[in-house]
């Protein structure tokens, strides 16, 4: 019973973007930390992370939810002119980064809201 | 033990790279002119190389790579100068380039900088993580 206190579907989702979020922080990193590798390839998060978290949400499907993989995986999709084969623009990194910070600040503020409401309706105490 | 900070081996190989690659910038720009080096021989211009390695992952599957750096000497032959001390005459120096060295010290720099980005930015979220649930 306690259980399906903690499998609402916002909850599931926003814990599993933060997931996503974290494995994503970890590759921009990488891809910083290599940005003078000769012939090092970006890593990012597999896009299709997004499209089954969308079609769980879509389905409702909650179990669906819980098996999605955060899968880091090179990306082939960004070409690059520099003659060390090296795909890294710091400045993409930079910005990702930014990007990524405020989707973390995001996701943990979603799963604080809905421990707090959870706290307020068992003790009726904001 | 959890890892609370995922990635910051990375970034901190990354810093440490930057950092040698600085010390070999400076060293070959304080030694432009050495005619003789402690080996007795004429300086040789020292670079580095930067290879990824993968991190050791015992769960395995996480392809993030830190930066592995080595110092290997530049073959580039010495170039001739006027010799100040004998005019007329002409001795060996190293062929050292200041300019490109400081292109290089530019690059280095602004990597580092970028990295102690992704650090901070590291701190940061894990301090956010850490605060879920509380009211803020």
């Amino acid at each position: 019973m306690i259980d399906s206190l903690f499998h609402q579907p916002n909850y599931l989702a926003a814990k599993k973007l933060l997931e996503a979020t974290s494995a994503e922080r970890v590759a921009i990193s990488g891809n910083l930390a290599n940005a003078e590798t000769p012939g090092y390839q970006r890593l990012h998060v597999a896009p299709s992370f997004k499209l089954q978290l969308q079609e769980a949400i879509r389905t409702g499907d909650m179990s669906a939810l819980d098996e999605i993989a955060v899968r880091i995986q090179e990306d082939s999709s960004v070409t690059t002119s520099r003659q060390d084969g090296n795909n890294v623009s710091i400045e993409r990194e930079m910005f990702e980064l930014m990007r990524n910070s405020m989707d973390h600040a995001m996701e943990t503020q979603l799963l604080t809201g809905n421990l707090l409401r959870l706290r307020l309706a068992i003790t009726g105490r904001p | 033990m959890i890892d609370i900070l995922p990635g910051i081996q990375t970034t901190a190989s990354a810093l440490q790279a930057e950092r040698i690659r600085a010390d070999v910038i400076s060293q070959n720009l304080a030694n432009a002119l050495t005619t003789r080096g402690a080996d007795g021989k004429l300086y040789q211009r020292q670079q580095v190389r930067f290879e990824s390695l993968l991190v050791n992952d015992p769960q395995g599957g996480n392809p993030v790579r830190e930066v592995q750096v080595t110092i290997i000497p530049d073959e580039r032959p010495a170039r001739w100068a006027p010799d100040p001390a004998n005019p007329g005459r002409m001795i060996e120096i190293p062929d050292i380039n200041v300019h490109e060295e400081m292109v290089d010290l530019i690059v280095s720099q602004r990597t580092y900088e970028a990295n102690l980005a992704a650090a901070k930015a590291a701190r940061s979220m894990a301090i956010q993580t850490l605060s879920i649930g509380k009211r803020s």
